[in-house]
């Protein structure tokens, strides 16, 4: 009976010739087409086998060369490879028969029992179980690749004891442990805070069925790392076992986290921040107002979102507000100039406020009305502009220059004065502190130049100083500056803010009369000397007469005393008149 | 020897000064010039170890008194030269303004009287030149 159509080759390893004859009789009695090879030794067996492969191997265990018969089995079944291996015994021989199915055999047959149909049935019984057998291995081996090269961390565990029995590269690669490490440990080793459910997670590996679960691991370099965790039972080299899939998810939990973050930095900016933000529609109703509207106007957001915006804007600004909201139509982004707002208390609040259309974006559908309150500024603002318009006509008011000098940006300001004062025409004048250091009379200039320094050096206080400073048509006019030094609270400069008064009118007053009075110095000086000569000379002449008695000459003297006489009366004519002259040439007082 | 030297432009006042200081004694025939250029012309003729004594007016034409001095102390004569100013004015602004010149001893109002002569003989730094 022709178990197989194709011929097969059959190598019958047998020393005894006779044996040999019947065998192949046997062979090609069930099939014609069967070819057959035949070895008389082992090393003839053994270069057939390594050059030719046989579909069966028959070996007849009386060899005379070889006396350990299990060796030869052994050695016979590795080079047959996938081939089935039939072992022929005889009768003494039946129990290492039995003993050589262990070593791989396919089966054993007693030579005197052999027949024709029992010898064709052991063959083709043997080849179909090599066939199946190596299916069963590539099977075998597949699923052993798809667990090795897994991209995603898996390993087996023994359930009972947790010891990992095999991990895959993948795993090797996340952990930073070996495989070896691996084989050496725990699935606990990994295991990073979970003491409270550990006895939970422990009771999941034991009980039998599928679970998952997150869980956060260490691994070698004590990096913590969080897992998406699938589980299956599984029999392992026949131990109770669990085969586990890992998922890193520690990435995207970072991420998520992050997200959560932000969102809440986010709920805390609007809600908590200072800023009342609203969401409201073209008609002024609001669909959304944050909580610090109660901080902003003193009404809470669950309570102002009910009413329309317009109605808490003060009548004169209004129309201005809702003429800023229409015109969003157009434009994403307006700042609407600061209005009044009503607060819980019937006052009034200064508001700023950004608006910015969004109703593209899905989840606002609205305007985002973002505001400030500025009541304090505006205040503080109000102020300012006062005490700047009292400035301004104390500028006005005075006939000085006003300076005003910006010493860390070297930029100086002038009133009109610096034109109507000394005739500069705007566009002669630089804001340079050189262009004012340049008019001042060059033998005022060193002067001026250590004053301001003192005050420097001092870091405070007044600065009062006269020079001579250029005008237009290049005459000096005499000034009289007064200075005053700002400073930071550091008590660096900042500025310098001076009035400078023209005193030239003074001044040249001063001179004039200090001119006449030195004129009149003179007049007196000469005068004195004048007058008295004449009179000292009629005094000596008559101490001549007094004291010299006798004299011949006192005819002359006497001539003398007339002559002098004489000039003395002529000069005293003379300083009258001159008096008289002089004192109708003083400036008038 | 003291030799008396009398600078002044007015003629009278000179001829006055001659008879007060010979009829005191202080010189017989003392020098005198009406201009005080003159005065430095003589001078620059003079021997450096004669000692002079001056009376010299102030306001003068030309050349008055002060301007005389500032020549006089450049002079290698100077130091043997004493100088009483003898000045009509009574403005004490040229007291002081002599008391500035190292040559001057003395500031006298005009007119100079016998005792003011005498009163000269007394100073220290000429009571050599006057034995008795």
């Amino acid at each position: 009976m022709p178990y197989k159509s194709d011929s097969l080759h059959i190598l019958v390893i047998e020393d005894q010739l006779g044996d040999f004859i019947l065998i192949k009789n046997y062979l090609k009695k069930e099939q014609n087409n069967t070819r057959i090879s035949r070895a008389v030794r082992f090393m003839e067996a053994e270069n057939l086998l390594k050059s030719s492969t046989f579909d069966a191997i028959l070996l007849d265990l009386s060899l005379p060369e070889l006396d350990d018969r299990k060796a030869l089995v052994k050695k016979v079944v590795l080079l047959a490879n996938k081939s089935p291996v039939i072992v022929l015994t005889s009768f003494s021989d039946t129990e290492f028969g039995v003993k050589s199915l262990a070593l791989g055999i396919s089966d054993y047959l007693l030579k005197d029992e052999l027949n024709a149909a029992q010898l064709s049935k052991s063959i083709h019984y043997g080849i179909e179980r090599k066939r199946i057998e190596s299916q069963l291995m590539e099977s075998e081996n597949k699923y052993k690749n798809l667990f090795d090269s897994s991209p995603l961390p898996m390993w087996v565990l023994e359930r009972c004891s947790c010891r990992f029995l095999s991990v895959n590269a993948a795993a090797v690669d996340l952990y930073g442990y070996s495989r070896e490490e691996f084989l050496g440990m725990s699935i606990k080793n990994l295991w990073a805070g979970i003491d409270e459910t550990e006895t939970e997670i422990l009771n999941l590996i034991r009980k039998d069925g599928f679970f998952k679960l997150n869980i956060s691991h260490i691994k070698k370099n004590r990096e913590i790392i969080h897992l998406k965790i699938q589980s299956n039972p599984i029999i392992f080299d026949g131990k109770e076992a669990r085969v586990a899939l890992a998922n890193n998810i520690t990435a995207s939990l970072e991420a998520k986290r992050a997200l959560k973050n932000s969102e809440q930095r986010f709920k805390a900016l609007v809600q908590d921040g200072s800023d009342l933000v609203m969401i409201l529609n073209f008609d002024g109703n609001l669909t959304y107002v944050s909580p610090s509207s109660k901080l902003v106007i003193g009404i809470t957001a669950e309570v102002l979102i009910n009413y329309n915006l317009f109605e808490f804007i003060h009548e004169d600004d209004v129309n201005q507000v809702k003429d800023s909201i229409a015109m969003l139509q157009s434009k994403r982004r307006i700042q609407i100039p600061s209005y009044r707002i009503r607060t819980s208390k019937n006052k009034w609040k200064w508001i700023e406020t950004i608006l910015t259309n969004l109703y593209d974006d899905t989840s606002v559908n609205g305007i985002v009305a973002n505001s400030r309150d500025i009541t304090e500024f505006v205040k503080q603002e109000k102020e300012l502009m006062e005490s700047l318009k009292r400035y301004n006509i104390v500028e006005k008011a005075t006939s000085d220059t006003i300076t005003d000098y910006d010493m860390q940006n070297d930029v100086m300001h002038y009133n009109e004065g610096m034109e109507l004062m000394f005739g500069y025409t705007q566009d002669q004048i630089s804001t340079k502190g050189s262009w004012w250091d340049d008019k001042v009379h060059p033998e005022d200039a060193v002067r001026v130049k250590n004053k301001v320094n003192q005050v420097y050096e001092k870091g405070h206080g007044n600065l009062q100083v006269e020079y001579r400073f250029r005008c237009a048509d290049g005459n000096y006019k005499y000034i009289l500056d007064r200075t005053y030094l700002v400073t930071d609270e550091q008590g660096e400069p900042l500025r310098m803010i001076g009035s400078m008064q023209d005193i030239t009118e003074i001044h040249n007053y001063i001179e004039t009369i200090e001119r006449h009075n030195n004129r009149l110095k003179e007049i007196a000086w000469t005068q004195s000397h004048v007058v008295r000569a004449p009179l000292s000379r009629i005094m000596g002449l008559i101490d001549s007469l007094e004291n010299f008695e006798n004299m011949d000459d006192q005819a002359q003297l006497l001539s003398h005393i007339l002559t002098s006489a004489r000039e003395l009366d002529g000069i005293i004519r003379k300083i009258n008149s001159k008096t008289t002259e002089s004192i109708s040439q003083s400036p008038i007082c | 020897m003291l030799k008396i030297i009398i600078i002044d432009d007015d003629d009278i006042m000179v001829f006055l000064q001659r008879k007060i200081f010979q009829r005191c004694g202080l010189a017989k025939d003392p020098n005198s010039f009406n201009a005080a250029t003159a005065a430095i012309e003589f001078f620059k003729c003079e021997e450096i170890n004669q000692h002079f004594l001056i009376f010299l007016d102030i306001n003068m034409p030309e050349m008055n008194g002060w301007q005389f001095l500032d020549i006089l102390k450049e002079m290698k004569i100077s130091k043997n030269v004493f100088v009483i100013m003898v000045t009509s004015s009574i403005d004490c602004y040229d007291k002081e303004k002599a008391g500035s010149y190292k040559n001057v001893i003395d500031f006298m109002e005009k007119p100079v009287s016998i005792k003011n002569c005498n009163w000269i003989k007394e100073y220290v730094m000429l009571k050599e030149f006057f034995p008795n």
